[in-house]
């Protein structure tokens, strides 16, 4: 283990030397080198910068939608816009830089079929774009906004924690924004630095009354995306940035929904189990074939999908069957949804530690409780896995993120959560 | 300085923010530098001149901001603030007719970015000439001195490239339009014409002075590939102001990083 510790600092090290003439020079770079990365070779050293620090993995082609076509990610998203706007007369897309189409093309074409009243930009104001988006949800209308980029959504976070959030419950469910959906791009994409690459769903994910959802393909982002414009409830639809491009598979023409609050058994396991959601997901999926290929071990690999409400009952029945648990998200280590999917699954309520319920009766409060909709998937959740996932723990849970600092400008490639160090937790793990 | 500035686009140590910060984070003794979230800079400005007026050494704040960024809500607080206490703020608004790519008139209500300020007074200067922008400097930071509060300025400019590296700067607007102002407003140009038309400098010493800068732009550009990026345990640096130096959580349980300030 030390060694692999020292190596894997070695080779930090080394990558942090600078001028690829170092790689050659320094003795001892081939043996470290080869540790780690045994098919790798000196030449590649020089290609490996500009690679991505994940493969995409695209899924099999679904059947059970009729026609399907090639799309990358921001394809599949005008797909989706498209069959809203169809649907829905009352739908509207605004965000700044909309018309044209969208700095990352989400939006081409839509204009031009359904109008500028339908579609328009707007100026350069977060706060007044969620502002200005509830107050259409409330009417009724549809409102998709979209926030240029993740790390801009901070001047709305009042908007949408304070007021979008709150909206029903602090009206006693006189109005709602229900059909509000912020979509944003979202995560690290090589050289986005410090503001075009966070991961903020850790501080929605504090905020009862919101839904936040990450796809981590073409055909899940239709189908949740679908499901969170038809959803009444507000909404955040991150986009992994880096798959706008790098991920393309078939996805189904016409619209189709994927259910919210539910996480997707990727590949099942029987050792340990893997959660993560948007890119991350192809980190670990990659993981997993590392795992299976050196060391033997099965892993079972959950792509998460919905932060708030999570699927609690999915990843503790995968956690009462294996007995371990990685998590790994690019968003700092403190606070980030990692340590709340680590803190439940160790302790999971049982139904009597729920402070409110009594058995056989109801009480006045869980009444009120019930009555917070956005809740019911989760309360069920409490309800079925009836187990104490902490004595079926076999290790410690591992949680591999970035590290808390800012997103870096030029130590991208060290601070992001990269499969070798995945690797080494789960390999930790399975010799605890 | 330059070396500075191109090696921090490049993300090396001897960058103006030790190669931390990238394109839109430089800094410098007084110049406070640049923010992700355009317009973040405003009331950032309005507390500088507070600490300006506070410390009596006569000075002021200048506040830049773009054409797009004159939009949030934050600037309209920070001109309140600045207005109700007399703060000796200079606030700019570069209007370079551009967003990244939304007109002014496609994003602004008023184009009139100089009498946003409302109970602010506001200048409205041409950008592209040195000297008109000079004197009004050196006006509106005469009336700030003065204590009568903060002002103004539009300066009216215009942008050649894109915003970015992934704007190309051509989808919203014409070829033609930028050549035109190219050819007839650049700022530099005309200062040349009018030095050389009042018999201030000749053209061979305008070149001589070309040809000095375009070599300290190479040496620069040569520093800022050439030098070594930062050093890997920076990672962790300067998150926190801390006595003892704390380690670093993160993807690994065993290589951490020290934060030191």
């Amino acid at each position: 283990m030390a060694v692999v510790a020292a190596a894997a600092g070695w080779l930090l090290r080394l990558r942090a030397a600078g001028a690829e003439g170092h790689w050659r020079r320094l003795p001892g770079a081939g043996l470290a080198r080869g540790f780690l990365h045994p098919a790798a070779t000196v030449e590649d050293a020089a290609q490996r910068r500009q690679v991505a620090h994940f493969t995409f993995q695209p899924d099999p082609e679904p059947r059970e939608y009729g026609q399907t076509q090639k799309m990358n990610l921001f394809q599949s998203v005008t797909s989706a816009l498209d069959n809203s706007l169809a649907k829905d007369p009352t739908a509207v897309i605004f965000g700044e830089d909309v018309a044209f189409g969208g700095v990352f093309r989400c939006t081409v074409g839509l204009r031009d079929k359904y109008g500028k009243d339908r579609v328009f930009n707007t100026p350069l104001c977060e706060q007044g774009i969620v502002g200005f988006g509830i107050g259409i949800a409330v009417t009724g209308a549809t409102a998709i906004a979209e926030i240029q980029f993740a790390d801009y959504i901070f001047p709305a976070f009042d908007q949408i924690v304070n007021e979008a959030a709150k909206y029903r419950y602090r009206s006693g469910d006189l109005f709602n924004c229900g059909s509000l959906t912020i979509r944003s791009p979202w995560g690290c994409v090589g050289h986005g630095a410090l503001y075009h690459s966070q991961s903020p769903e850790a501080f929605f994910a504090h905020c009862p009354g919101i839904k936040v959802v990450i796809p981590r393909s073409p055909f899940q982002a239709k189908g949740l995306l679908l499901s969170c414009i038809e959803d009444k409830n507000p909404c955040i639809f991150f986009e992994p940035k880096i798959l706008y491009r790098a991920a393309a598979e078939e996805v189904p023409i016409e619209p189709y929904n994927i259910p919210l609050s539910q996480a997707e058994v990727i590949q099942e396991g029987s050792d340990v189990t893997l959660v993560a959601w948007g890119t991350q997901v192809h980190v670990i999926r990659e993981v997993a074939s590392m795992a299976k290929e050196k060391l033997g071990v099965s892993c079972e690999v959950i792509d998460l999908r919905t932060i708030i409400p999570w699927d609690v009952d999915t990843i503790c029945k995968s956690v009462i069957k294996t007995g371990r648990l990685l998590i790994s998200h690019e968003a700092p280590l403190t606070g980030g949804f990692a340590s709340e999917i680590s803190s439940t699954v160790q302790k999971l309520c049982r139904i009597e530690d729920y402070p409110f319920y009594k058995r056989g009766k109801q009480t006045k409060k869980s009444k009120l409780l019930g009555q917070a909709q956005w809740l019911t998937p989760v309360i069920p959740a409490l309800w079925e896995a009836e187990e104490e996932c902490f004595l079926n723990l076999e290790a410690p849970i591992s949680r591999v993120c970035g590290y808390d600092t800012p997103f870096p400008h030029i130590f991208e490639p060290f601070y992001i959560p990269d499969k070798w160090k995945c690797y080494d937790a789960l390999r930790k793990m399975i010799n605890y | 300085s330059v070396r500075e500035i191109l090696a921090e686009l490049t993300g090396r140590k001897g960058g103006c923010a030790k190669g931390k910060g990238g394109s839109m984070h430089m800094y410098a003794k007084n110049f406070y530098g640049g923010n992700g979230i355009v317009g973040a800079q405003v009331p950032l400005g309005a507390g500088i001149a507070l600490a300006c007026k506070y410390n009596g050494k006569d000075e002021v704040c200048l506040t830049l901001y773009g054409d797009g960024a004159a939009n949030q809500g934050q600037i309209f607080e920070a001109y309140n603030m600045a207005a109700l206490w007399k703060l000796p703020c200079i606030f700019i608004c570069e209007n370079n007719r551009y967003g990244m790519g939304t007109s002014v008139e496609r994003a602004a209500a008023s184009t009139d970015y100089y009498k946003r300020g409302d109970f602010i007074p506001g200048l409205r200067v041409d950008g592209m000439d040195i000297l008109c922008v000079r004197e009004a400097t050196r006006f509106a930071a005469a009336y700030c001195r003065s204590g009568k509060g903060p002002i103004l300025m539009e300066l009216q400019t215009y942008r050649y490239h894109g915003h970015s590296m992934s704007d190309p700067g051509v989808s919203y607007r014409t070829r033609e339009e930028i050549q035109e102002v190219r050819s007839k407003s650049d700022p530099i140009m005309l200062l040349k014409d009018r030095m050389v038309n009042s018999n201030l400098a000749s053209v061979e010493e305008l070149k001589e002075i070309d040809v000095e800068v375009r070599k300290e732009i190479e040496d620069a550009a040569q520093f800022a590939t050439a030098d070594p990026e930062p050093p890997l345990e920076e990672l962790g640096y300067h998150i926190y102001s801390s006595d003892p130096p704390f380690e670093v959580r993160g993807a690994n349980q065993w290589i951490k990083f020290k934060s030191v300030s």
